[in-house]
């Protein structure tokens, strides 16, 4: 077992793990994250993504020894405290998701998108969340979501 | 009017009241359950697809550090009670029933096939665990598709049927199907196959299952569209009387029919939670997911149609394979439907069908959204094939055909009303609105330029609920039930046997009672996921829109019945001068009477009032569907087919849609797109692959192409008006239909972008490789 110490949505978090215990499973077991959640755990579903040091990464191809030290933004850390973001607000107004399974992954992925590219157009954000899948909604009301939230970040 | 002024909320795109957990990772998903001294579980499976299991020696995963307790299939017999598949005994099945295990015992029948299960501390352990069980197995011919099944020589995957047949749907005759063939002008004949593909929610099966020794009682958290048809299963099977099981369920990552019942696997970790008094968490990865839980369709229809020159489709004769894969589930049981509706919204005058249900080694057959819906395809396909032979339009051959309305509405051949089916006006909209002459126009000048753009068109009807027979007393959809109460906080509290799973229905059977019963749609709470509280009742079929809605509805309007002649009391007035408003009851004309709702309640309760007062501010509702109706519509696909390298982009895709009134059309909307984004996926990616022996060839998403962001172009819709049949309840199921007509929509428009080519097409999976094939072929 290895110590890990790592900041998690601004606090400094520690546990340990075996090396092979890879960041989603850490976060979700023995942080109690369970907003990450597993899809597929082969890095193509995109369900697992968080933020770390500002990329959007797979967290069940990343180990979590290989996140110590890092800075990690999962989806309970993305919106002001007990709040929503401006995106997470324009996805609820876009009745973006369905089941929800896949939810947070496209979130942070849209999190870190927009950071970077902040004047993305339509093809740009399919293009950005096309590595996240969704079972549900066919898509279109997700890359609305965030077209509003990218709208409503050039206003403010 | 002195008013209290209400807001309306039926028929608005209210935000969802489920979106904020599950877009801030408060969801709570069963892989979120974490129990005091839980366990975790991990099968070995069956690496190949049919075999003899000649020893298991688990003696090494046993004496792994971690590891607390291992599984064998005799094992878990011995603590289970053997009998037939409990999902196919609920539905009535008969006839001899395969024998089988929960774990294989004597022999695998499929890759994937669970053998030992093997519980530790962690998953990580008791996977390493399973790396450490030997099992010897001796190799059998497998029976890797439905011709070799239908051979008497294949040998059985069960011994005890003797041989490969699940079920045969005797040959069934509607109207003079001799006669019409005779008579007509033309008989066209044609082999029709739909392949085999799969439900993949994001989130996979999985539960936790936690036995209380001092209480008897067993918990299971589930992931199920039913918790009560899962208490069953689980109660039948580890032996145990149904008070003692409690079945919970919080949110749930998709299903599309996968998680109804409960899976061999999730059985085999019920017994273990029994057998060892501790929790067991099982939750199966994406592997396991695409291997193990299920697939669905890959069925062939053989068909035989009479036409006249002029293209009336006179009549239909069907002979269905279906290949319902390895251990039982629901394959046998989609031929009736199919029978049923066969003759869509058209006039056919006479029908011929039958069907075989075969077993293969490969995963069992389960529900996905819409699982009768290869009549759909059939039928649509037949249509456009005969519109090429006579030089007819799709939408010419469509609309010659269409059941016009009339009083009294035509039937289907097969027997059922066609009353209120919008057809007509849904191909004639769709129509419109794609502008199929400019179209034509345009598409003609593209192919001068080496462009293939094609445009094709598909229509369906679903029964959802259906229309009530004039001898069916138990309506459509048999019964629905809710119970409903206020409580004292102020909350009307809806306890529904529904289990959503993405439809929404926190939100929309809210909007429903609280437009019935008076309160803000916030003052609403819709109770699922608990056998303990919540009555009988399963998400599926696209059932909850009429026979949920409906059931809040009427149960809205008793509970405020109710709660008025407690009031009356209360407030010394007649309860017809009372009213229910903005979560106040007031006298008529008197606002400053107002009590709040949850002040009567808290009256109620406090029994002030005397015994004889009622004080029970509780309703019991059922719904039988009213009089039902139909859901359809038409779908319109305009696509370019890159004849170098057989890519298809959807360039447009339009639908027109009737799922009668809207609750919130947001939600209808995202249920149409979503089922046709599977649909497109159907067509263009997905295919649950096995090679000619069986082995499976699609176990990560690598090798199951779903569609992303990329594939599945904007979506528009069009609702149509339709036409009221029920004095109340005209919202109609629109969860399967998007899914039923895309894949016929879908090929449509590739057979018309390929017919510079000559190109004809007899199947739904149209991958790359397989458009290029088609080309070569044809040219």
């Amino acid at each position: 077992m290895l110590d890990i110490t790592l900041s998690v949505n601004g606090a400094t978090r520690t546990g340990s793990a075996e090396p092979r215990k890879t960041l989603a499973d850490f976060l979700r077991e023995d942080l109690d994250l369970t907003g990450t959640h597993v899809g597929c755990e082969h890095g193509v579903c995109g369900a697992c993504t968080v933020i770390v040091d500002g990329r959007a990464v797979r967290s069940c191809l990343m180990l979590a020894v290989q996140a110590v030290g890092s800075e990690v933004t999962t989806i309970e850390g993305l919106g002001p405290d007990g709040g929503m973001s401006t995106l997470q607000e324009a996805l609820w107004d876009s009745h973006s998701f369905q089941c929800g399974f896949c939810t947070p992954g496209f979130v942070m992925q849209a999190a870190a998108f927009l950071q970077a590219h902040p004047d993305a157009d339509e093809q740009q954000i399919r293009e950005a969340l096309s590595g996240n899948i969704c079972r549900c909604t066919g898509y279109q009301s997700i890359i609305d979501g965030v077209l509003l939230a990218a709208e409503r970040n050039r206003q403010s | 009017m002195a008013g209290i002024v209400a807001e309306r909320y039926t028929g608005a795109s209210i935000k969802r009241s489920e979106d904020p957990r599950i877009l801030t990772g408060g969801g709570r998903y069963v892989d979120d359950i974490k129990l005091p001294g839980m366990l975790h579980a991990a099968f070995v499976r069956s690496p190949l697809p049919h075999a003899r299991v000649l020893s298991v020696d688990v003696s090494a995963a046993e004496a792994l550090p971690g590891v607390v307790a291992v599984f064998t299939g005799s094992q878990l017999e011995a603590i289970t009670v053997p009998g037939p598949d409990a999902l196919m005994t609920l539905m009535g099945a008969t006839g001899p029933t395969p024998e089988f295990t929960l774990l294989a015992t004597d022999k695998v029948r499929l890759v994937g096939d669970p053998v030992v299960l093997v519980i530790a501390e962690t998953r990580y352990a008791a996977e390493d665990g399973c790396d450490l069980v030997d099992v010897e197995y001796e190799e059998m011919t497998s029976v890797a598709s439905a011709a070799f099944a239908l051979d008497p020589d294949s040998p059985p995957v069960f011994a005890n049927l003797g041989n490969n047949i699940a079920g045969q749907h005797a040959r069934t005759e509607f109207g003079d199907v001799v006669g019409t063939f005779a008579g007509a002008d033309r008989v066209a004949e044609f082999r029709i196959d739909v392949h085999r593909h799969q439900n993949v929610p994001m989130e996979g099966r999985g539960c936790v299952a936690s036995y209380d020794a001092d209480s008897g009682v067993l918990t299971v958290y589930a992931a199920t569209q039913s918790v009560h048809v899962t208490k069953i299963a689980v109660a039948m099977r580890v032996g145990l009387e149904q008070d003692k099981v409690r079945v919970l369920a919080g949110d749930i990552g998709g299903s599309f029919g996968l998680k109804i019942g409960a899976s061999r696997e999730e059985l085999a970790v019920a017994a273990a939670s029994r057998a060892l008094g501790l929790p067991v968490k099982w939750v199966e990865d994406r592997s396991e997911n695409l291997t193990a839980s299920g697939q669905a369709r890959e069925e062939s229809f053989d068909v035989r149609a009479a036409v006249s020159n002029d293209g009336d489709l006179l009549g239909l004769d069907v002979k269905m394979v279906i290949d319902t894969g390895s251990y039982p589930g629901m394959g046998g049981m989609v031929s009736g439907i199919i029978q049923a509706m066969l003759p869509g919204p058209y006039k056919l005058a006479a029908l011929g069908f039958e069907s075989t249900a075969v077993i293969t080694n490969k995963a069992p057959y389960v529900a996905y959204r819409g699982p009768w819906a290869s009549e759909t395809f059939v039928r649509e396909r037949i249509l456009d094939l005969l519109a090429k032979d006579l030089g007819l339009d799709p939408l010419e051959i469509r609309l010659r055909n269409v059941a016009p309305r009339s009083d009294p509405p035509a039937a289907m051949i097969t027997g059922r009303p066609l009353v209120g089916v919008t057809t007509k006006e849904s191909l004639e909209r769709v129509a419109q609105l794609v502008d199929i002459p400019a179209f034509r126009r345009r598409q003609a000048e593209e192919r001068a330029r080496g462009r293939y753009l094609g445009i094709g068109l598909a229509t369906f009807i679903e029964g959802a609920p259906g229309p009530r027979s004039p001898d069916g007393p138990s309506g459509p959809m048999g019964m629905e039930f809710m119970r409903l109460r206020l409580a004292e906080d102020g909350m009307v509290e809806l306890f529904t046997g529904q289990m959503p799973h993405g439809q929404s229905h926190q939100t929309t059977l809210a909007q429903i009672a609280a437009d019935e019963f008076g309160v803000p749609f916030d003052q609403v709470r819709v109770v699922v996921g608990d056998t303990d509280v919540v009555p009988f009742g399963l998400t599926g079929g696209s059932r909850s829109a009429t026979m949920t809605g409906g059931v809040a509805l009427h149960g809205a309007r008793q509970l405020k019945v109710k709660v008025l002649d407690f009031a009356s009391q209360l407030m010394e007035a007649s309860a017809r001068d009372l009213e229910i408003t903005d979560g106040r009851v007031w006298v008529r004309g008197d606002p400053e009477s107002a009590i709040a709702v949850g002040e009567v309640a808290r009256q109620a309760a406090s029994g002030r009032f005397g015994a004889e007062e009622p004080t029970n501010l509780e309703v019991e509702a059922t719904f039988d569907g009213g009089e039902g109706g139909w859901s359809g519509g038409t779908h319109c696909a305009i696509v370019e087919v890159d004849v170098e390298t057989g890519l298809v982009k959807v360039e447009r895709y339009v639908a027109a849609e009737d799922c009668g009134a809207l609750i919130n059309p947001a939600v209808v909307e995202g249920q149409i797109r979503g089922g046709v984004a599977q649909g497109i996926g159907a067509v263009l990616l997905e295919r649950s692959a096995y090679d000619e022996d069986g082995n499976y060839q699609s176990a990560t998403f690598m090798d199951y192409l779903l569609p992303t962001a990329c594939d599945i172009p904007r979506i528009e819709i069009e609702h149509l008006e339709t036409v009221p049949l029920d004095a109340d309840v005209n919202f109609r199921g629109v969860g399967e239909g998007g899914m039923i007509v895309a894949p016929p929509t879908m090929v449509s428009a590739i057979e018309d972008a390929l017919a510079p080519f000559g190109v004809r097409i007899y199947e739904q999976h149209l991958p790359p490789a397989r458009i290029l094939e088609l080309i070569a072929a044809a040219s």
